[in-house]
């Protein structure tokens, strides 16, 4: 079954290590906060706040979650020290939208997609259809953080390690216009967020409407 | 289109469906007292006896199989739900060699369960869903709404988690894990028994004489803490309410609630609180008494568990309470024979992440 959506805003960012403004003391003023979010929970935000997105359904998405975090549990049971609480209750792979609904009082449904390299393509499949039920807005949005200690002994996937992408779509009225996902990704971008990119280098190219396989 | 519970297994501590249905009514908890995580540290767990997990989880979802209409999964979507995915094999391989180079991350992500089934049973597609303790949950409740849309004819839910060392000490760093066997809702509970389990259940939208209807599913966040839950109960509240809408019910038609009752102080004070809130009187109980919280699984085993219910017009008696906390909610302690015609049970997670879904006999 495929769903004609149109896309509201997109945003994408990237770096080969780590982002560098993802403009956090504004969007998070709160420091004691500020301090506790992951960098999936930073860039989501970012994306987030660049795509206007102040709340709804959120449909995220990351290949390998809260890879910091669980480098940091692992690394304690390893060296027989205290785990953090706050690192072990970070490591959840919905972290990051968890906090955009704690940040911005979002009561509405989040649902998290860990699909390997197709995170963000499922993701926006899922999405489209909760799009649909609802009627609503949904913010699809997926990141990764890959920048953790002595990551090159098994990383040959990215140029970047820290990335992410989001769009808000809502179900079109008809399919008019509508367009097939391009192949669009970033040179180096790792491939979970590969349909998420398309999409949103289509939209800055300036299609308005895709087709969405459900 | 409706969407229909057509086919079920599942394997955890308490083995197959019909041994762990055998000791939910029998009372008799599958927890055992275990000091290898903890570093001789005590702590009571759901633990399964295996060589290999993934044997477990393909032979769980064969019989689900075998019991169907289906001769193969060549169209049939697979939506996963788990919390860790293969961590436990990426712990082995980092605890050994201290470094990530015999670590293969196609094989620790979440995905790992998908695509080992997909391999396997070759389905039309797959989902991987993972938000912590509702995964398989929210697997359940995308899947209904794929059947209604009529997007697919059958989907399988799978979910799945093994215990590993991140999930055990983990959750002895929050100070939530029972050194015994967990004693939800009573008034000295002292935490919860992280567990294991398999649980698939195939989604149709056609119905057998055997069919339990995937009547309705509701969900919601917090928005209050990553890790307690809202005081005043509004996301458990909300989740169950909206679960009640979309199956057309009202509270007082719900005849039993399979709760999420973890054993830890807060879940089971602000659920017990939700369910007082929305509900008069409904019996209720939680079966992590028997089998511990399977983590992202819990959704998906808990729900054959509440079709059991239905199917046995047997009320789920509580193994292991004391002293009930609430005396305003309703805690059977003995076996109550009743025509069931409507289950809700809860899945709630780290995040404030709140599924409910409703189980209806069909009509």
């Amino acid at each position: 079954m495929r769903v004609a959506v149109n896309i509201i805003s997109a945003s994408k960012i990237y770096a080969p290590v780590k982002i560098q403004d993802l403009e956090d003391k504004r969007i998070v003023p709160k420091m004691m906060i500020r301090r506790r979010l992951t960098r999936n929970a930073k860039i989501m935000l970012y994306l987030a706040d660049k795509c206007g997105f102040k709340g709804g359904k959120i449909v995220y998405a990351s290949a390998f979650g809260e890879l910091q975090s669980s480098v940091g549990i692992t690394d304690s049971i390893l060296n027989k020290t205290q785990i953090s609480p706050t690192i072990f209750q970070n490591s959840v792979y919905n972290s990051a939208p968890s906090y955009f609904s704690l940040l911005n009082s979002d009561k509405d449904e989040i649902i998290t997609v860990s699909a390997g390299m197709k995170s963000s393509k499922d993701a926006l499949k899922i999405a489209a259809l909760q799009a649909l039920v609802s009627g609503e807005r949904v913010l699809c949005v997926a990141t990764e953080c890959l920048d953790i200690k002595n990551i090159d002994e098994v990383n040959s996937c990215t140029s970047y390690l820290e990335s992410g992408a989001g769009v808000v779509l809502e179900i079109a009225q008809d399919e008019s216009d509508a367009q097939e996902i391009e192949s669009l990704n970033d040179n180096g971008v790792i491939e979970s967020l590969a349909d998420l990119i398309s999409v949103v280098n289509m939209n800055e190219n300036g299609e308005k409407k895709i087709f969405i396989e459900l | 289109m409706k969407a229909y519970i057509n086919s079920y297994e599942s394997m955890s501590c308490a083995g197959d469906t019909q041994a762990l249905m055998n000791a939910i009514y029998s009372k008799k908890s599958a927890i055992s007292i275990d000091t290898t995580y903890m570093n001789e540290t005590p702590v009571g767990l759901g633990k399964m006896e295996y060589d290999d997990f993934f044997k477990i989880l393909e032979d769980v979802v064969k019989t689900v199989l075998d019991n169907s209409n289906l001769e193969n999964f060549n169209n049939t979507l697979l939506i996963v739900g788990s919390s860790v995915g293969g961590m436990a094999e990426s712990e082995k391989h980092y605890f050994k060699d201290k470094n990530y180079k015999n670590i293969d991350f196609s094989k620790h992500a979440i995905n790992v369960i998908g695509d080992y089934l997909d391999e396997k049973f070759s389905f039309f597609d797959t989902r991987s869903i993972s938000t912590a303790c509702t995964s398989s949950a929210n697997a359940l409740l995308l899947a209904k709404r794929l059947i209604n849309v009529e997007a697919y004819d059958n989907v399988l839910v799978v979910g799945a988690d093994s215990l590993c060392y991140t999930t055990v000490c983990g959750f002895h760093a929050l100070s939530v894990l029972s050194s015994k066997e967990c004693t939800p809702f009573s008034k000295d509970r002292d935490g919860m028994n992280v567990a294991e389990a398999v649980a698939a259940l195939l989604i149709q939208n056609v119905k057998t004489d055997e069919s339990i209807e995937l009547l309705g599913v509701g969900a919601s966040s917090d928005a209050y803490h990553m890790t307690n839950p809202d005081p005043e109960a509004k996301g458990a509240i909300s989740s169950m309410q909206k679960a009640l809408d979309d199956a057309g019910i009202k509270p007082s038609d719900i005849d039993y609630i399979n709760a999420h009752g973890t054993g830890t102080m807060a879940n089971d004070k602000v659920e017990a609180l939700a369910i007082e809130t929305l509900f008069d009187n409904v019996y209720m109980s939680s079966t992590k008494a028997i089998i511990g919280h399977t983590l992202g699984a819990a959704g998906a085993i808990e729900a054959i568990i509440s079709c059991e219910s239905i199917k046995r017009g047997l009320i789920i008696p509580q193994t292991s309470m004391i002293d009930v906390e609430n005396k305003n909610i309703n805690i059977p302690q003995e076996l109550i024979k009743k025509e069931i015609n409507y289950v809700i049970s809860n899945s709630f997670a780290f995040g404030g992440n709140n599924t409910s879904i409703v189980f209806g006999v069909l009509k």
